[in-house]
């Protein structure tokens, strides 16, 4: 099969803030590709620039210098109203601590991004449903987080990550909070979305058993890659 | 917007106890600043002069206390007109002041009886508000000074007076004289103020006939006259059509030579107002310009403080909702309109709440200055309360949610701890 195009393009990308006088370089000239429907899995350790990036990525951050290209968008040039646009079309976000409104119901927190889409209350409707019918939650819909599991949250999580149908979805220790089993089941589920959907997803963690879930793995160090290991489709997922 | 409206008001529950106590806060000053406010309203109705049917007060040119004789009532009455150019009222009324006790030798309020002694025929086209009564109303005051006409000792008294005095329609009763000290008259009381008249209260009129009589009756008796008898009008009331008509006729009465000793001064109705109000200028001023503004921004701190923890409790999740897309603008709706949705409701709720409390149970302000005795609430403090609430948790809560529309969405990823 022909190697699929690449939907995530980071070119000599360089980030650095600075902390009083002194310049901290994050990452320094960094540049990977990601093909469309790839699981790629970022560690590191805590310094390395992995979050860095994934931020860079997701279109949460601008880089020093560098270029980053989601399919055909140059959101590294963008501004940041124009990311927030952005962002809603074309990212989800899975968050360690998932992240959602504690006052809404699992229902209106998967809602939530589709308010900023322009879209008949029907099409918002059947969009959630379906996407908390992909996590296995359709029985819970009028749950508040509070009323939820940690992975039970985490698939509302998911929902709302998908339900906007974004061209890629970024994971930040997505299994960093759960109990084993709970984990197991999460990193299943994004398996099973990548695969069956198509979905291109970026997971940063420090778990080397949650990386293997992924078809490749980067490993960085002071803002650089430095490994890569690539996996059969047999053994990821 | 319906559905980031809806996303406010879910907000609001999040914390239900400080969302409520915000909103207590608020009602409480609204509640004060409303009181204050109103006050100043109907003292400013008072000295602002009408554009058409305008007022004027005819009273002692060199002294504030100084009466007139009643010499000059006739003529006054014809605006001191002579020649067929000269500017003719459209109406007048003629005020004296009678004040006595009902049993001298306990001074309580009760006992106390104030009467303004008048022409009652002209009382519902010149006591101010008594031609707006309704039909059944207007029938019943005129009916009560057909009574005063055919008796001459006949009052028309509040109803809060009656009820004070414990005394009923019908029955009789001797005031002590205090104004006209050592004349005392005794009354019979024909019929109260309609209660739709509010102001009218605690007022209540005489026929200034009886007075006149009362004091001739004084002086034949006693073989000497009465001192306070001898100027016993406090001021002449004239109306005309517009401020032109005023001003002649107010020039007519100052060069007539009928009236030097002594001379008298002519003012406008509101402008008399304010000149008897002189004395309580400074309370009013620091009620307008150091209470009213103190409230207003205590209770923008209130509201800011309440918003400013909201905002610092969900950095994090303001975070999120800018990952998800939300611009800073939204986000900023969507903090101004907690405060603001708090605010408004919160300034309505209370305003509603004081126009029922102090109109329909307490009665009114009891704040008495001059002849007001009490103030009301009017209905138009429906729209401060909402005005108030909405623009101090506005003006409270800018800064904190300016504060949340500057949240670094990257901040989503900062650890818990």
């Amino acid at each position: 099969m022909a190697e699929a195009e690449a939907i995530v393009r980071v070119n000599g990308v360089h980030k650095y803030f600075t902390r009083g006088s002194e310049r901290v370089d994050v990452l320094q000239g960094l540049s990977l590709s990601v093909p469309n429907g790839e699981f790629l899995a970022l560690m590191g350790p805590s310094g390395s620039g992995k979050t860095t990036l994934l931020n860079l990525i997701a279109g949460l951050d601008t880089p020093s210098s560098g270029e980053v290209w989601i399919g055909s968008d140059l959101i590294s040039k963008m501004s940041e109203s124009q990311l927030a646009t952005w962002r809603t079309r074309n990212v989800g976000f899975i968050f360690q601590f998932y992240h959602l409104l504690a006052v809404l119901t699992a229902y209106e927190n998967v809602e939530l991004p589709l308010l900023l889409l322009s879209m008949s209350a029907a099409e918002r409707k059947q969009r959630v449903l379906t996407a908390l019918d992909l996590v296995g939650l359709s029985d819970r819909l009028h749950h508040r987080p509070g009323q939820l599991s940690g992975g039970q949250q985490q698939r509302v999580g998911i929902a709302r990550a998908i339900v906007t149908d974004p061209t890629l979805i970024v994971a930040d220790e997505p299994t960093g909070d759960l109990d084993a089993k709970s984990a197991d089941d999460i990193l299943h589920l994004m398996g099973e979305l990548q695969r069956e959907l198509q979905k291109t997803i970026i997971m940063v963690t420090h778990d080397p058993k949650a990386a293997e879930r992924a078809g490749r793995t980067l490993h960085l160090e002071k803002g650089k890659l430095v490994h890569e290991e690539r996996r059969s489709k047999a053994t990821a997922s | 917007m319906f559905q980031l409206t809806r996303l406010i008001i879910k907000n609001l529950r999040r914390n239900v106890l400080r969302t409520v106590l915000t909103a207590l806060g608020t009602m409480v000053l609204v509640l004060a600043v409303t009181s204050v406010w109103s006050v100043l309203d109907f003292i400013d109705n008072q000295t602002a002069d009408k554009a058409n049917d305008f007022k004027i007060l005819i009273s002692d040119k060199n002294n504030a206390q100084g009466r007139l004789p009643r010499s000059y009532m006739e003529s006054m009455r014809r605006g001191a007109a002579r020649g067929s150019d000269d500017v003719v009222p459209d109406d007048y009324m003629t005020w004296a002041f009678y004040g006595g006790t009902l049993d001298p030798t306990k001074s309580s309020r009760e006992n106390f009886l104030f009467l303004i002694a008048c022409e009652p025929e002209k009382a519902p086209t010149m006591l101010d508000d008594l031609d707006q009564l309704g039909t059944a109303d207007t029938a019943r005051l005129n009916a009560a000074i057909e009574k005063m006409r055919k008796q001459p000792n006949g009052i028309i008294m509040g109803h809060e007076q009656l009820k004070l005095m414990n005394k009923e329609v019908g029955g009789r009763i001797t005031v002590n004289g205090l104004t006209f000290k050592g004349l005392n008259l005794e009354f019979e009381i024909v019929d109260t103020f309609p209660k739709s008249a509010q102001r009218y209260g605690q007022t209540s009129i005489m026929n200034i006939e009886y007075l006149f009589q009362g004091i001739d009756e004084y002086d034949a008796k006693n073989k000497t006259k009465l001192a306070s008898g001898v100027a016993p009008i406090a001021f002449e009331m004239l109306k005309v059509k517009n401020r032109q008509d005023y001003e002649r006729l107010a020039a007519q009465i100052v060069n007539s030579p009928l009236y030097t000793s002594p001379a008298v001064r002519c003012e406008s109705g509101g402008s008399a107002v304010s000149t008897f109000l002189a004395s309580w200028k400074d309370i009013f001023w620091g009620m307008r310009w150091l209470l009213s503004p103190a409230i207003l921004v205590t209770l923008s701190l209130v509201i800011a403080n309440a918003i400013s923890i909201s905002v610092r409790e969900r950095h994090q999740e303001i975070a999120v909702l800018k990952v998800l897309g939300f611009r800073p603008g939204q986000v900023m709706f969507l903090i101004l309109g907690e405060a603001m949705l708090i605010g408004m409701v919160s300034g309505l709720i209370s305003a509603g709440f004081t126009i029922l409390f102090v109109n329909k149970f307490v009665g009114g302000i009891p704040i008495p200055i001059a002849w007001f005795d009490r103030f009301f609430i009017p209905q138009v403090a429906l729209l401060w309360g909402l005005g108030i609430g909405g623009v101090t948790a506005f003006l409270g809560s800018i800064l904190p949610a300016w504060s949340a529309r500057g949240v670094r969405v990257a901040d989503v990823f900062a650890k818990v701890t």
